[in-house]
């Protein structure tokens, strides 16, 4: 572990039709786990796909510390969308096998790391969906990368792959900055180094999990959770239900770290 | 580490894979066959010849070339780019460049074989059932010749090639599977007929006939066609040539070919740029 990020956004910005979906985001991420959470629309994925460069800022730089997603030969992000976007018609060998190729690594380790070793030879379309999330995990490591963007990993599947799921993201921020956006509180407490909690599209609180948990008062993530956002995951914050629309009481300072990284 | 040839070679694999998983291709292949056959049984049989073959196909040919290399291409660029996971691919040191060469090069390997193999098997049915003076390869005027069947099929597949790039250039502005079989329509319609009602409105307006020769070539139609009368038809026939100004064709159909490509990577390269440009604007006016 260092105390250098892996990857620091700061001040970024993204709007869509002119409404802004992030505003002012400004954090760091270094080796280990780190778990993005909020309510449905509150720019998780926005921000994943910012980290991963599939997004650009309209405001805002992101900085990585060892190069970005498309600077020089190597592969240095990681990244699987919330959506598995992987073709039909070629098999889970070949998929890998053409990532793979392109940063020459071993499919058939990367295949058999997330347990998907018997099912190399079945077509995309014919794997359940939580085998399709372990093919984009193990996608997403090819490369050994510094930074590792999952974009709900878990979501649809059922617990035992949650758990396959996240303990494979896990294995992957022994040496990387894993940055994971889930609902699965469960999963987050069990797992994550770091916990970013987004509202409204800005970091109402981020850092290490045992920091946020001792200054929040609570003995897991659901609750931190409730204490900043208010509501379930799945369900609206406390504030599109109507009340102060301007309670940011828990809202970090302009720039936060996360990840095990020292304060800026 | 990948070298751009590398990243073009995986690319292309990839994308031959996909086209070969895809039995439609086939089925088209196999009902092009059929058409054409159709076409040169309903002209005579193959016992005309290869010239009046190419007579028989020539118009045929205009539509359904474009036709089928926009089938081949209009989700060539689109799919990956609408599933997400060229999202994926570009986390991957692969340029927009090679990610674009990589596909349109399979595309046209999948051409050849769809389209080209057809035409190939009408003429080889020529050749087999053609009067004794059709197996003279001729390199003079005024005899049927096998070589100009095989002229005749490397315009066709130069031709499709210029369609099937313009229909994946425009296949990366779709935002959705609707949009881009609209787009592929609108740019199949342009080109078939568009080039032709340009050039005819022109002379309608006042233009000089003695400029068609040059700007009939600017289109991947009017190229084809007078390459095809110029290079196939007219060497049997006519002495004398001057149906189109042939390097200003072949140029205008390597040139649809390559500017599709290289409009396709400028697209996916710096969309993003663009899109952000707007939204800044966007905020600005919103201030």
């Amino acid at each position: 572990m260092t105390d250098e990020p892996s990857a620091t956004l700061d001040g970024v910005t993204r709007t869509y039709g002119g409404v802004p979906v992030l505003t002012d985001v400004s954090l760091s991420v270094g080796t280990g786990v780190t778990a993005v959470v909020g309510p449905n629309g509150s720019g998780k994925s926005t921000l994943l796909g910012v980290l991963a460069g599939a997004v650009d800022p309209t405001a805002g730089t992101v900085r990585y510390r060892y190069g970005g997603p498309r600077e020089g030969g190597d592969k240095r992000v990681g990244y699987l969308p919330q959506r598995v976007p992987f073709r039909d018609g070629l098999t889970a060998r070949e998929t890998l096998g053409f990532y793979a190729a392109l940063v020459d690594g071993d499919p058939d380790a990367a295949l058999t790391g997330v347990g998907l070793a018997d099912a190399a030879g079945k077509r995309v379309e014919a794997l359940s969906g939580g085998m399709r999330r372990l093919l984009g995990i193990a996608q997403a490591t090819l490369g050994d990368p510094a930074v590792v963007v999952l974009d709900e990993p878990t979501s649809g599947l059922d617990p035992e792959m949650r758990e396959r799921a996240f303990r494979a993201a896990a294995r992957a921020g022994d040496d990387a900055a894993v940055v994971v956006s889930s609902h699965d509180l469960d999963l987050v407490d069990a797992h994550a180094d770091a916990v970013v909690v987004l509202r409204r599209g800005s970091v109402a609180a981020a850092g290490p999990r045992e920091r946020l948990l001792a200054e929040h008062d609570a003995a897991d993530v659901r609750e931190l959770y409730r204490a900043v956002v208010g509501g379930s995951p799945d369900g609206p914050g406390v504030d599109d239900e109507g009340s102060d629309g301007d309670a940011d009481g828990e809202r970090d300072a302009e720039s936060v770290h996360v990840a095990g990284v020292s304060d800026r | 580490m990948t070298s751009a040839a590398a990243g073009v070679w995986l690319v292309f694999r990839r994308e031959l894979a996909t086209v070969r998983r895809t039995p439609g291709y086939a089925v088209l292949a196999i009902g092009l066959l059929v058409v054409l056959g159709g076409l040169v049984a309903v002209g005579g049989g193959g016992a005309t010849g290869f010239v009046p073959a190419v007579v028989d196909l020539l118009l045929p040919t205009e539509v359904l070339v474009p036709l089928l290399a926009v089938v081949l291409g209009y989700r060539a660029l689109f799919a990956d780019a609408a599933s997400g996971e060229l999202a994926v691919i570009r986390t991957y040191p692969v340029s927009a460049a090679e990610y674009v060469l990589g596909v349109l090069l399979a595309r046209t390997a999948a051409l050849v074989a769809i389209v080209g193999g057809p035409f190939a098997l009408v003429g080889a049915y020529v050749w087999l059932t053609a009067a004794p003076d059709t197996g003279i390869f001729a390199t003079h005027a005024g005899v049927d010749s096998p070589v100009l069947f095989v002229r005749f099929l490397a315009l066709v597949v130069l031709f499709g090639a210029a369609y099937l790039s313009l229909s994946a250039a425009v296949s990366v502005v779709a935002t959705s599977r609707r949009s881009a079989v609209a787009l592929a329509v609108l740019a199949l319609l342009a080109g078939v007929v568009g080039g032709d009602l340009a050039i005819l409105r022109a002379l309608s307006a006042g233009g000089s006939a003695s400029g068609v020769a040059g700007s009939i070539a600017l289109t991947p139609n009017g190229a084809f066609r007078g390459l095809v009368f110029e290079h196939v038809i007219g060497v049997a026939f006519a002495p004398e040539g001057g149906f189109v100004a042939s390097g200003r064709a072949v140029a205008s159909l390597v040139g649809w070919t390559v500017g599709g490509g290289v409009a396709a990577a400028a697209i996916l390269a710096f969309r993003s740029h663009v899109d952000v440009a707007l939204e800044r604007t966007r905020g600005r006016f919103r201030q």
